[in-house]
């Protein structure tokens, strides 16, 4: 296990390196440089003219002119050894706080959200396959199959009605509006909490049906096996049988793909918090793309894939744990 | 004989979907205390449904006809009627495992990839017995000793994968033994085994079941192999068993065309090459079982007009010997 842990481990440092390098490149994709942007942004509309060689200054100043792997190394050391994203050039505040607790708001969001796709397909899926052909199995079918295919943001607008015809109160947001500003503070958890499980569900919504299905399938496919027969001929009672032999295999599936499910969570994360009015990073990075705010945009691109590599590697220590014989394979 | 287990009338259906199918017609026979009953016919015959129906282990689209009739002598004297048991019943789950003990033809599908051999033998032994966790788990390596394995110690902690063929189907066989069962079914448990391996497994099994006095059906396609462990027998066809008794008075005047075309099947030395075409024809589908007698369709002896209209009945020829065909009653009942 010590050395699967380390192989897995390495393996995902090199990916997080290869991914820096890719963010860093995404960052130097559109036309012009950060002093470009600068120098427009903060003299455009003073009635100053900008020459080239003031732009070209700033350039020097801010060390744009050092060639571009130089600049990489020292935009990820900074990073990696001082937690300093640089300077967000639209606000000329650190990226850092810009970027504020958002980080760790999409990160309670993501595993909150998970978390509801799990504990409700993992067990959901299993009732279905060990009552095959009945009534509940149907309708969850049906069910799962309109969740596949309504879209996220069409159910964040009906909830949103609902919810607000129902409870009066707009639920949209993270906060209720007096919270936002307020200080972290038990109350403010709580605020939070409340708030969290709209966006939350309509994010695990799709995962919801596809991993109910997933959970379902595997499952019957183990409950057919020759060692769960084996067991129900050694005594064991059915519901210990259950747990033991075919459900721990078929959540398989569902561990080995957190990876997808985090990947497809942040890709619909930006309408959903549209929809919802989300503080969050994918609203954020949406805003520094229009403005060009590279700084920006690659600080959050890091974490959002740090995020799905690092889950990547929990994925796979999970499914280790769960198959022995995955060690083996290497 | 003082019987353990007394089947009657086993009739099963399954649903499938091209219609329902009845694989099994009308089974009747029984085990001795301390025999080993050796069940034999081709694949398809009905060996395994027969023998899980025993179990209550058939899948959710078997039915087990009413009329059925399952009894089992538990070690306690009681007779049990596993037929009429409810599914989750706590009786149903002592008789599995605890009363009879079943290994399959399978021994790497059989035991679970994500737990050791150990974890499996003691989760059955302390399903079974009073024993406490690390007593359960001397009782385990004693068994893989019993069986033949080097090492148990070692082996106990180990994967089904990470033994060999033999070494696997030896800790199945330790793992079904463990809780003590009085009777064993082994469901072709050498099929998937080398020659060599096959014929250490089966002297195992025969010293097994000596030296532990049990009893133990012992299912196969191959006559020969019933020689070498059991001492009755029943030939199975189509879901229905066609001549049983003795193994030895079997084997030496069988008195059923196909029990015929089995031995003439069996492999010697001079005849090794012969062994890929046993009995000739094909075997009917389940679904199109022939009427009249089931192997008219490949029996060199048909009678026309007769085997092929009327199902024979069993014909006893001894207290423990019978045998279905047309040929065996007399030439007046038969046209009758
Ligand atoms: N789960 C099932 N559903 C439908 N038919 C089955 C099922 N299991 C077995 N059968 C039918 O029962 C017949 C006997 O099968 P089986 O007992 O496995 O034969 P054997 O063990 O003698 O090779 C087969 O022809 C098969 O079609
Ligand atoms: S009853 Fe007829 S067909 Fe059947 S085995 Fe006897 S002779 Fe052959
Ligand atoms: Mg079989």
């Amino acid at each position: 296990m010590a050395r699967f842990f380390v192989e897995r481990f390495l393996g995902m440092l090199v990916t997080l390196f290869v991914v820096s390098i890719m963010v860093f490149i995404i960052m130097e994709l559109p036309p012009g440089d950060y002093a470009d942007r600068f120098a427009f942004r903060k003299f455009s509309g003073l009635g100053i003219t900008v020459t080239e060689a003031d732009i070209q200054a700033i350039r020097v100043e801010l060390g744009l002119d050092r060639p571009a792997v130089e600049r990489y190394f020292s935009w990820i050391g900074n990073i990696v050894l001082r937690g300093d994203f640089g300077m967000a050039y639209a606000f000329e505040t650190p990226v850092t706080r810009v970027i504020g607790d958002k980080g760790w708001l999409t990160l309670g969001l993501l595993v909150v959200t998970l978390l509801i796709t799990y504990v409700v397909a993992i067990p959901v899926g299993i009732y279905a396959a060990v009552r095959r052909g009945s009534a509940p199995d149907y309708a969850l079918t049906v069910v799962s199959y309109l969740g596949l295919a309504l879209p996220n943001f069409m159910l964040a607008l009906v909830l949103l009605y609902f919810a607000n015809r129902w409870f009066g109160a707009s639920i949209g947001g993270l906060f209720s509006p007096g919270m936002q500003q307020a200080p972290w503070s038990p109350a403010k958890l709580w605020d939070l909490i409340t708030h969290m499980w709209l966006p939350a569900l309509v994010l695990a919504w799709s995962a919801l049906a596809y991993q109910i299905q997933t959970v379902r399938a595997t499952m019957l496919d183990e409950l057919g096996k020759l060692s769960v027969v084996a067991a129900r001929a050694r005594g064991v009672p059915e519901g210990k049988l259950l747990v033991k032999y075919p459900a721990r295999l078929a959540v398989n599936p569902v561990v080995s793909t957190i990876g997808f499910d985090v990947n497809r969570i942040f890709s619909e994360l930006p309408i959903v918090a549209a929809v919802l009015g989300l503080t969050e990073l994918g609203e954020l990075l949406l805003r520094a793309y229009l403005d060009l705010d590279m700084n920006v945009a690659g600080a959050i691109l890091l974490i959002l894939t740090t995020i799905i590599v690092v889950m990547n590697f929990v994925s796979d220590l999970l499914l280790a744990w769960l198959d022995p014989r995955i060690k083996l394979g290497g | 004989m003082d019987p353990i287990l007394q089947v009657e009338d086993l009739t099963v259906a399954f649903r499938t979907e091209e219609g329902p199918i009845t694989p099994i017609q009308g089974v009747n026979f029984a085990v001795g205390r301390g025999r080993t009953l050796g069940l034999v016919g081709e694949s398809g015959s009905g060996k395994s449904v027969t023998t899980k129906a025993l179990m209550r282990l058939l899948p959710g689209n078997a039915r087990i006809d009413p009329q059925s009739q399952i009894r089992y002598r538990a070690k306690s004297g009681e007779w049990v009627d596993i037929h009429r048991l409810r599914d989750g019943a706590r009786k149903l789950r002592q008789i599995r495992g605890g009363e009879i003990g079943m290994i399959f033809q399978e021994p790497m599908a059989s035991f679970s990839p994500v737990y050791t051999v150990g974890n499996q033998m003691v989760e059955s032994i302390r399903l079974h017995t009073s024993l406490n966790r690390r007593e359960a788990r001397a009782l385990a390596i004693e068994m893989l000793a019993k069986v033949g394995l080097s090492n148990p110690g070692q082996r106990i902690d180990q994967y089904a994968h990470e033994l060999s063929g033999g070494m696997r189907q030896r800790a199945m066989i330790a793992l079904a033994l463990s809780a003590g069962p009085a009777l064993l079914i082994a469901d072709e448990p050498t099929t998937a085994l080398d020659v060599t391996i096959q014929a250490q497994v089966l002297d195992l099994m025969r010293d097994l079941q000596r030296d532990l006095g049990m009893s133990m059906i012992f299912i196969t396609h191959d006559l020969g192999v019933i020689a070498q462990i059991a001492q009755d027998v029943a030939v199975m066809y189509l879901g229905t068993i066609v001549e049983k008794g003795p193994v030895r008075e079997v084997l030496k005047a069988p008195q059923h065309p196909y029990t015929r075309g089995l031995l003439r099947a069996i492999p010697s030395l001079d005849r090794l090459t012969h062994r890929l075409s046993p009995v000739p024809g094909d075997i009917p589908g389940p679904s199109e079982r022939p009427p009249g007698c089931p192997f008219h369709t490949r029996c060199t002896e048909a009678i026309a007009g007769v085997c092929d209209r009327l199902e024979p009945a069993e014909t006893m020829l001894a207290p423990d010997r019978s045998a279905r065909c047309h040929l065996l009653q007399t030439a007046g009942r038969a046209t009758a």
